[in-house]
């Protein structure tokens, strides 16, 4: 396992995939900062008009409580595309590029390969959460944030971990789709469809027991007032994980690999 | 004790996709430092009955052995005795060829380090070793291929075409080192082509497959014995070439710009088909004894059924 875990790690390391999500979630970090910046000078988000007017939706005042619940929707929705992006290319390469075939027949099983893959992009996945989190840190400071303590930042990790560990365990199912479709298309098909489908479910009203619209909604997306999606919601989330990883070595395992 | 069991034995390998048989009761046994190659057409079966040996593809019916072991799920252990390339070599693009090998010689749990350098500079990847993979000509990318199948120094090797590729040059060493590997260390080998003079230079054992079918087996010492001499004539004026011929009694078939004749007394006395040419006024410019090559048995073989 040690093994299989060495080699997807320098795959990814030396491919562009790291320097792209932390590219796509500093983004996410900084329009964040962005929005906060607006929102400290109310007279400055009316002058900027359409930007103005999101600031305001993303939150009411700007302090670190808004902008720590702003990086934890932000991971909860743009975490969702950029890890399902990250777990198509892990999986969707190897057919893409032809190289799945060389893993197929060795002493080091199949399922060991593909589970090494979830872990390097389970960890890469909380380091980005972390990373997130710490630039977080550095723009709210640079910004001089009003109503820091102690308390509320390990909430605002707890919360962004959350999320991340979340996410990490809905995009499982995006490697059966690249493995099974195998390519990046399918991967990338199911992950847009999950969040779009997240959307609308958690706007009708039932996004509590749909598994993809859980982290949003833990992380306050849809307002304050809207209840927590509960044990139910939490549950789906971990059997999604799981059920995706199981198929995706399962599929790995016993599928004809005739491409 | 040495072994003498085959190194593969492929009982009535069948694998149906709907009514279509892309493999068909092929049964087949490779034994201990032979070479095998399957010869067949594009879609002939070759690769799928790779994939199958390999464990890639699950039979319909029929079971493998390699090195005798039964080919299941979940006996990995058994893949560190078997090197394979399997269709279009694929190395990861990013990776220079060392760390592509590297890669392999950690997924096959090998701990020597020099074996990366040993097939680097047995496959003649020397110059490109820091190169990226991506980079690689497709000959290149071939010998990188064929290094990632020898690195563990394997006792079976199995080959989806692997001269594709390669300049004749490149041709020239793979087989070099193909022949040296089974006559030097006793590796066994398996390959698929459909390049039959490459597969008649190489092979110990030839197995004919077409449409699924495993259609017949030769041993390549018996090929010689399957070759129809002929003999091959040309002359300026060849209406009277053909009349003479008719006229002496020998039966020619036209042949582009001359004729073949395939009677005995020809092909063992071209002399005197000179001379009888000659005497009817039509001296030959060409007069030559061939032999069927494989090439013409082998699509006599496959012809349509």
């Amino acid at each position: 396992m040690r093994a299989a875990v060495a080699v997807e790690a320098l795959k990814m390391r030396r491919s562009r995939l790291p320097w792209l999500t932390v590219l796509a979630l500093s983004v996410v970090a900084l329009v964040g900062g962005l929005f906060m910046f607006i929102l400290a000078d109310q007279q400055r988000a009316r002058a900027m008009g359409l930007l103005g007017a999101k600031a305001s939706l993303v939150a009411n005042e700007a302090d670190w409580a808004a902008y720590f619940g702003f990086l934890a929707q932000a991971n909860a929705v743009g975490g969702m595309v950029v890890f399902g992006l990250a777990v198509t290319w892990l999986f969707g390469r190897e057919f893409s590029q032809g190289t799945a075939k060389d893993l197929l027949a060795l002493p080091t099983g199949r399922g060991v390969i593909v589970s090494a893959k979830f872990v390097v992009g389970a960890v890469w996945f909380l380091v980005l959460g972390g990373y997130v989190y710490l630039l977080g840190l550095a723009i709210g400071a640079a910004l001089g944030l009003p109503g820091w303590s102690g308390v509320l930042a390990v909430a605002g990790l707890g919360k962004l971990m959350a999320t991340s560990v979340m996410t990490t365990l809905l995009v499982a199912p995006v490697a059966l789709a690249a493995s099974a479709g195998r390519g990046y298309l399918p991967g990338v098909g199911f992950m847009i469809a999950a969040v779009f489908l997240a959307q609308i479910v958690a706007a009708l009203g039932y996004g509590h027991v749909f598994p993809w619209s859980v982290p949003a909604l833990f992380s306050g997306l849809a307002g304050p007032e809207r209840e927590q999606p509960g044990v139910l919601g939490y549950a789906l989330v971990l059997l999604v994980g799981v059920g995706g990883a199981w198929a995706t070595a399962s599929w790995w395992t016993r599928a004809d690999q005739d491409r | 004790m040495a072994t003498t069991a085959p190194v593969i034995d492929a009982s009535e390998l069948t694998k149906r996709y709907g009514d279509l048989a892309a493999v068909d009761a092929v049964s087949l046994r490779v034994e201990p430092g032979e070479i095998y190659a399957l010869l067949g057409l594009n879609g002939a079966g070759k690769t799928t009955m790779i994939r199958m040996l390999l464990g890639m593809v699950r039979p319909t019916s029929g079971q493998v052995t390699l090195l005798g072991e039964r080919v299941r799920r979940g006996h990995d252990e058994m893949w560190s005795r078997v090197g394979y390339l399997v269709e279009t070599p694929a190395a990861y693009p990013e990776l220079t060829v060392v760390e592509n090998l590297a890669v392999v010689a950690r997924l096959r749990g090998l701990t020597d380090p020099r074996a990366v350098g040993a097939v680097v500079e047995r496959l003649g990847l020397s110059a490109y070793a820091g190169n990226r993979a991506g980079t690689l000509s497709l000959g290149n990318a071939q010998r990188l291929g064929l290094a990632k199948a020898l690195i563990h120094r394997p006792d079976l090797v199995i080959l989806d075409e692997p001269a594709n590729g390669l300049d004749p040059a490149g041709v020239a060493e793979i087989r070099a080192l193909l022949l040296d590997l089974a006559r030097e260390h006793g590796v066994s080998v398996l390959l698929s082509s459909h390049i039959l003079t490459e597969v008649a230079r190489l092979a110990t054992r030839i197995g004919v497959i077409d449409h699924g079918l495993l259609l017949k087996e030769i041993a390549t010492e018996d090929l010689a014995s399957l070759a129809r001499p002929r003999l091959s004539v040309a002359a300026r004026d060849g209406d009277r070439v053909a009349e003479a011929l008719r006229v002496a009694g020998l039966v020619a078939s036209a042949d582009g710009d001359g004729y073949v004749i395939e009677d005995e007394r020809a092909v063992r006395r071209p002399d005197d088909v000179a001379a009888l040419l000659v005497a009817a006024g039509c001296p030959p410019t060409r007069l030559v004894v061939t032999q069927d090559d494989l090439e013409t048995y082998f699509l006599k073989l496959v012809e349509p059924r």
